[in-house]
């Protein structure tokens, strides 16, 4: 305690507003077609992610410089910078150096510590919210005296994509939130849109200088509140933009300008797949997955087990369907019989993509990963036996949707990313490994 | 030929594939078994005896705003807040539609009345929708303060009380037993949990004991044990560090001579040993009294044993008082660390000895109760029985200052940082805590067998 | 005390001193049985309590030895290759292999003494050691164990655990405890107790027995502190109450340490409650064989009496009887030895005294009848000789000178009525003796009496005709009333009077004096005449005798049947030429008045 040092100056990057405002992003009443606050701040710091590969730390610097120096006056100092943050090696580097030429240009210059008239310990610390960066400086034999500031922590780009394998799935990084994303689809046409699915609203972007603008912000209205494990599912249409299927909840928009989307209380079966053998199945209201009923039938089977998700693998004669049971089997649907494994390891969330390669149609299962996310694999089922056909491509967490689009031409996979909690949505694409 | 490449990789998949397990998505239903060693007699969070039942109320209550991660306030019951008057007048609008678990609303009214309760001191009415907080003086804090445990929105009637959480109470055996149900018209969406039962009052063995036994599938482990449990095979789930150990005197020194013990004392302890040894690296040396992780700066406290100081500064009083040193008699592990303490004290030439009865300074575990550093600091005083604690402004050198100011005082020497941990059993997923160690039991899910 | 109560006393006493020097006698070898029993146990729980001291010293060493070859010790020794012994590794340790091998010390100690893990002190770990390491034998040895809570005793052994260059010690072992106080198993009787030497001085507080901490520890403060001064086996009574049967024959032995010094003091305790309640059950046994004894002595001494003592009572009151007069008291002869000749003897002697008596009555009813006929006569010769002489006198007047014999037979005629007069006077006296009537009780003032009698003769005795008698009254005042019969008091002391008169026929004084003494009063009539002689004393009171020319004898003879009727005593005591004393007792006689007087005499 008696060698606590003494603060002598204070000075930090303001935290707030004078009267802070909050206003949450569900905005009910007041604001129905504005934007949502913290999507606008993400997309921003996003875009500015993206324009500035590394910080600028000139700032920071020249303050804690200042204080230095107003502290040692100008003349011999020795200074050691030690990182006790999660900032890179080299981000640390930047730092020391700015910071000297900050001392430079206030009259301040290195010295050994032994011929130096003061010795700065620079801690580059942080805590939950901030870089706190901290100088100790000891002049003579004084007690020594401490500088703080602090300056906000930087987001983590974020983790880079994996590599290729032979029949590769390909991730293409379509959109990050901090709020669940349900689904996102991607339009044809110019100008390029997409529309991501959340639980409040569906946010359409369009393409502007190769990023995403906000274009429109449709909010879902539904009178119950959601269950757990929300999920979603975004249909592309022919005559009107898009259906959004919710527990419960169906959503149309309008086909006449201006755009809106219309949300009403259905238990209408959810589209399972449209092309080729258009079947629905009815989904849980209050819970995340389907009843097992099915509409019209495979063949003759109308109902399986209460499952999460399926997989259509068209044969020649006749589509096998995969379902993924809540009860952890997997069951095979081919019309007549009713073959289950549980053997497979495959996760809940299933799907199949048209790719062209091997025998066309591939499954996409997840499962679970060595390190802390979820993978995708590509599977064919000959002979009523999976065959992985991919390297298991690793998600940063686990994977929370994964639903083919509406042509099956590809996928898109949601994972909530396990270190920063936000969601991140990809598209999946197979391509052969020629 | 275009299936030359695969067999290979199907072979690998395969094993991969078995290895690894499936990822599944969270299953509805089942009833979670959980161990608590707290034992409260009541659920209301404006009792005493609350901080450790936290857990608990997040179950069943609802604050007006919750923290992130980061120590942010985010919306909860209130969807939107603003600050007037230089912050010392908050109107908050409240959520619309939510229900108590008899299906009356949630009015502005109840809130206010539940707020003024456990704010006795507070300026709490309702408007239409909205609840106004006026307070004496400008509180840019108010929003976190909002999120602490006492704070919980509580509906009392009749001597019963109910929430508007995820869960209801179904049955309530104070001490013993707590059985809850979870809420289909919850505003945050029904948990996948249909019930939890939570067995109280059992220590750490009880519930390990439970645990192997498979009857209960969440339970809290002693940070001292966590190493060893996770050892055998065990999952275990640790917090950051955040319970504070501390010696905490009864008093302020009474005399310089006084003042130099106390010194002595605090350079006399080896906090690190008694981390890595005693605790088992169940936590961090601790110099200050808020963790490192949460203000950046502890590291300017030192931590470090000075037995060569500690002696000198022992040498100065011409004649040392005795302490009786208070500890927890029931929890074998303050046992050693009250012990170490007098070794240690002892080495630099202090009179300590254990007391169980009156003492004049206690070795106490206090947890952090907020993610926001001040109103964690200012509750962490108030726990400590301290005086309350003065931050000129918001910024982390006024903490800092705040807290040197504090320590100077020399009412409390502090320790630890502990953490906290718990055994999960495998059949449970989504499992997470809160960055200050709360668990996020809605979240949670059962898997319907063993992996 | 009667002969019956000596015969029961002696009997008694003899009965019990018997008993009493039997149990003395039983008491006094029972208690050197004893203390040699005691010695003997004493001797063979301290040489069992150096077995099982061995037994247990082997025993943890044995342990020691085990933990010493066991994985953990090797592993230990391992880790003091690195730089730094990771503690937190080994922090339960020495804990959980104290527990498994019922230990309750156990360190692990580096060559340098630094403990690595403590079982009795886990926060010790880091801290030095060094006494402990020196100790180099395999034996197990006593030491003080410094504890966070104080010190205690042990029994420890140590071994050495050698790595390679590695050195580590094993040191362990057992409290000495009740625990270890339960485990001696004294026999029944005797118990042990053990005083931890852990301060300098007596503390209460470490002294324990196999229950426990000892609530009453002073009565062996003494003993300890002895033993602490010489170090030496000491032996002494203690009282724990004041009970004896609480007693303790205690026997400290010093415990020391690897340097000799005191650590502890074992105490055997051996009660004496055996020994003081067979004592007290010899006593109790003595008193009962005393009391059947002194129970016997009576039953015996009532049998006695009835052989030996009745016949001696009967006797006594056979003797009693005969001594108040009553002379046909006979006894019975119910045995035929030396008493049946007594009590015949006896009834022989009442026999023959009883016809003796009467020979005696009759002789005297002979010679009284003779004095009264010889008093008769002679009281009746007197007037009758004036009589004859009278007559003839006139006889001859007639004859000689018939002128005469007018006058001669008036004077004649009237000395003849004066003599008759007299005879009948004579014969009145004598036919009132015969008459005496029983008195008739009331409350008299006897000084009222008194003065009542002498106003009577206050004329007589001044008459110009004789020498002047003075009369003097010395009434002694307050005198109690008394019951009698005024007149016949009257009457016997008029005749005392009288009596007295004719003693002074020259004068004198006739002095009256009165007195109470008790229940009795007491009344003098002295007067100072010729006095009596011894022999006129003893006859003065019989009827008919007298002293005098004239008088009838009867006087004094009235007045000794009054003061009879009374129920008083009359008594004369006399010296020739000094007078006489007549001194009259009466008894106050309450209990015959009538009822109507009585509150009125006694009040």
């Amino acid at each position: 305690m008696s060698r606590s040092p003494t603060l002598i100056s204070t000075g930090t990057m303001p935290d707030h507003h004078p009267n802070p405002v909050y206003n949450a992003r569900i905005q009910e009443i007041r604001l129905p077609r504005a934007y949502s606050f913290r999507a606008r701040c993400l997309l921003l710091l996003i875009v500015s992610a993206t324009l500035v590969s590394a910080t600028d730390w000139r700032a920071p610097d020249a303050q804690l410089a200042r204080k230095i120096a107003a502290a040692t006056g100008p003349g011999a100092v020795a200074l050691e910078v030690t990182n006790r943050s999660s900032l890179s090696q080299a981000d640390v580097d930047d730092i020391r150096r700015g910071l000297w030429t900050e001392l430079a240009a206030l009259g301040v210059h290195s010295a050994a510590a032994d011929q130096a008239a003061a010795t700065v310990e620079v801690s580059l610390s942080e805590n939950l919210r901030n870089y706190v960066w901290i100088a100790e400086i000891h002049v003579g034999n004084s007690e020594p005296s401490v500088a703080m500031l602090t300056t906000p922590r930087t987001q983590q780009p974020p983790t880079g994509e994996r590599p290729l394998a032979p029949l590769t799935i390909h991730k293409a990084l379509l959109w990050t939130d901090d709020n669940r994303i349900l689904d996102v689809a991607l339009p044809t046409g110019s100008p390029q849109i997409m529309i991501v699915l959340g639980p409040e609203n569906a946010v359409l972007y369009a393409a502007q200088n190769s990023h995403w603008q906000v274009e429109q912000t449709l909010t879902i209205t539904h009178a119950h509140p959601w269950p757990r494990d929300l999920r979603g599912r975004l249909l592309l249409r022919k005559d009107h933009l898009f259906d959004a299927y919710l527990p419960g909840v169906l959503c149309q928009t309008t086909t006449v300008a201006p755009l809106a989307l219309n949300c009403r209380e259905s238990d209408d079966p959810w589209p399972l797949a449209t092309d080729p053998s258009a079947l629905s199945a009815f989904f849980t209201p209050s819970r995340n997955f389907f009843t097992g009923a099915l509409s019209p039938s495979v063949q003759k089977q109308t109902a399986v087990a209460p499952f999460y998700s399926s997989a259509p693998l068209p044969r020649d004669k006749y589509t096998l369907w995969i379902f993924s049971g809540v009860d952890g089997q997997i069951h095979m649907l081919d019309g007549m019989t009713d073959q289950t494994s549980t053997k497979w390891g495959w996760g809940s969330d299933i799907t199949s993509v048209r790719s062209g390669c091997g025998l066309g149609w591939q499954v996409l299962a997840t499962s679970r990963g060595d390190g802390a996310g979820d993978t995708v694999q590509a599977f064919e089922i000959a002979d009523r036996e999976p065959a992985a056909l991919s390297a298991p491509l690793e998600f940063g967490g686990s994977i929370t949707a994964l639903w083919a689009d509406s042509e099956n031409a590809s996928a898109i996979a949601v994972a909530q990313d396990s270190e920063t909690g936000q969601y991140e949505a990809s598209r999946l694409s197979v391509t052969c490994n020629r | 030929m275009k299936h030359r490449g695969f067999p290979l990789l199907v072979t690998v998949s395969l094993v991969l594939a078995v290895v690894a397990g499936a990822a599944t998505r969270p299953h509805y239903g089942g009833t979670l078994h959980v161990g608590l060693r707290t034992a409260p007699t009541s659920l209301d969070p404006n009792r005493a005896e609350s901080v450790a039942s936290e857990n608990l109320f997040h179950l069943i209550f609802d604050t007006l705003v919750t923290l992130d991660d980061q120590g942010r306030p985010l919306p909860a019951l209130a969807t939107a807040w603003q600050a007037e008057s230089g912050s010392q007048r908050w109107q908050f609008s409240l959520r619309r539609e939510i229900t108590f678990p008899d299906g009356t609303p949630l009015t502005p009214e109840v809130v206010v009345t539940s707020l003024r309760a456990a704010n006795p001191t507070w300026k709490v009415f309702a408007t239409n929708d909205a609840v106004v907080i006026e307070r004496d003086s400008p509180e840019p804090d108010l929003p976190p303060e909002l999120a602490l445990p006492r704070n919980n929105i509580v509906k009392r009637e009749g001597g019963k009380i109910a929430g508007t959480g995820p869960f209801v109470i179904t049955q309530w055996d104070p001490g013993r037993k707590l059985v809850l149900a979870a809420r289909d018209d919850y505003w945050g969406g029904r948990p996948f949990l249909d019930a939890i039962e939570v067995e109280l009052g059992k220590n750490f063995r009880e519930q390990m004991v439970s645990f192997d036994l498979g009857k209960a599938q969440v339970i809290e482990v002693a940070p001292e044990q966590a190493r060893r449990v996770a050892t055998g095979g065990e999952r275990i789930e640790t917090s950051p560090p955040i319970e504070l150990l501390a010696l905490v005197f009864n008093h302020d020194p009474q005399s310089v001579a006084d003042s130099k013990q106390r010194d002595a004392l605090s350079l006399s302890i080896d906090r690190r040993l008694l981390n890595s040894v005693v605790m088992q690296d169940g936590g961090e040396p601790a110099g200050n009294l808020l963790p490192n992780w949460m203000t950046g700066y502890g590291f300017l406290f030192p931590v470090d044993p000075n037995l060569t100081r500690a002696q000198q500064e022992r040498a100065e009083v011409p004649e040392t008082t005795a302490w009786n040193l208070g500890f927890d008699a029931n929890d074998p592990i303050e046992r050693v660390l009250a012990e170490r303490i007098v070794l240690n004290a002892r080495d630099a030439g202090l009179r300590l000895q254990l007391a169980t009865g009156p003492s004049d300074v206690r070795l106490v575990r206090v947890p952090l109760t907020s993610l926001d550093a001040q109103i964690a600091l200012t509750e962490l005083t108030a726990s400590l029985g301290l005086p309350q604690v003065k931050i000129k402004g918001n910024s982390v050198d006024d903490l800092y200052t705040a807290e040197s100011a504090l320590l100077k005082s020399q009412r409390v020497i502090p320790l630890l940082h502990l953490r906290t941990a718990g055994a999960v059993s495998k059949t449970v997923r989504n499992w997470s805590r809160a960055r200050d160690g709360a668990w996020r039991l809605p979240d949670v899910w059962l898997a319907a067998e063993r992996p | 005390m009667s002969l019956r109560r000596k015969l029961l006393f002696t009997l008694a006493l003899t009965a019990f001193l018997s008993v009493a020097a039997v149990a003395w006698i039983i008491s006094a070898l029972v208690r050197r049985s004893f203390e040699h029993n005691n010695e003997e146990r004493t001797v063979a729980l301290v040489e069992q309590f150096r077995r099982d001291f061995a037994r247990q010293g082997e025993d943890v060493a044995r342990r020691i030895g085990t933990i010493a070859s066991g994985d953990a010790s090797t592993r230990m020794a391992l880790s003091l290759s690195h730089a730094s012994p990771d503690y937190g590794a080994f922090l339960n340790e020495a804990r959980a292999i104290a527990e498994n091998q019922q230990l309750d010390f156990l360190e692990f100690v580096d060559g340098q003494g630094t403990i690595l893990s403590s079982a009795q002190w886990p926060a010790k770990f880091g801290y030095k050691d060094t006494q402990a390491i020196r100790a180099t034998s395999k034996d197990a040895f006593l030491k003080r164990e410094e504890l966070p809570d104080g010190a205690a005793l042990g029994v420890f052994a140590i071994r050495q655990v050698n790595v390679g260059d590695r050195l580590l010690f094993v040191l362990g072992g057992r409290r000495l405890d009740r625990d270890f106080l339960l485990r001696l198993e004294p026999p029944p009787g005797m118990r042990t107790m053990l005083y931890q030497n852990l301060e300098s001085g007596f503390s209460p507080t470490l002294l324990i027995n196999s229950s426990g901490l000892m609530q009453h520890a002073d009565p062996v403060a003494p003993l300890i502190r002895q033993v602490q001064q010489r170090t030496r086996e000491i032996t002494a009574l203690v009282h724990w109450s004041s009970n004896t049967a609480d007693d303790e024959s205690v026997d400290a032995i010093p415990l020391t340490g690897l340097d000799h010094e005191l650590l502890g003091i074992l105490l055997v305790g051996d009660s004496r409650r055996p020994y003081v309640e067979s004592r007290r059950q010899i006593r109790t046994a003595a008193l009962l064989g005393s009391a059947v004894g002194v129970a016997l002595a009576i039953l015996l001494s009532g049998w006695a009496a009835t052989r030996v003592t009745r016949p001696v009572e009967q006797l006594a009151q056979a003797a009693r009887q005969v001594a108040k007069g009553d002379w046909n008291t006979q006894v019975t002869v119910t045995s035929a030895d030396e008493l049946g000749d007594l009590a015949e003897s006896f009834n022989r002697m009442t026999t023959e005294l009883l016809q003796q008596k009467e020979q005696l009555v009759q002789s005297e009813r002979v010679a009284a009848w003779r004095e009264l006929a010889r008093r008769l006569a002679h009281e009746l010769k007197n007037p009758l000789f004036p009589l004859q002489l009278t007559v003839e006198n006139l006889l001859r007047a007639r004859q000689q000178s018939p002128e005469q014999f007018e006058e001669i037979f008036r004077e004649s005629s009237s000395t003849l009525l004066a003599e008759i007069a007299n005879l009948k006077t004579i014969i009145s006296r004598f036919s009132e003796f015969s008459r005496m009537p029983q008195p008739q009780f009331q409350r008299v003032q006897l000084n009222e009496v008194l003065e009542s009698v002498s106003r009577l003769f206050q004329a007589q005795l001044r008459t110009p005709d004789r020498a002047a008698i003075e009369c003097r009254l010395e009434l002694a005042e307050g005198m109690p009333p008394i019951a009698a019969d005024p007149e016949l008091l009257h009457r016997a002391f008029s005749n005392l009077v009288l009596n007295a008169m004719d003693a002074m026929p020259q004068g004198g004084t006739l002095t009256f004096r009165t007195r109470h003494e008790g229940e009795w009063a007491v009344l003098e009539v002295a007067d100072t005449g010729t006095g009596l002689t011894p022999e006129e004393c003893e006859r003065l009171f019989t009827p008919y005798y007298t002293n005098k020319a004239h008088g009838t004898g009867l006087g004094l003879a009235i007045v000794q049947s009054i003061i009879s009727d009374h129920g008083g005593r009359i008594s004369v005591r006399s010296e020739a030429g000094s007078g006489a004393t007549f001194v009259i007792e009466l008894p106050g006689n309450t209990d015959k008045l009538p009822a109507d007087q009585v509150a009125a005499a006694t009040s």
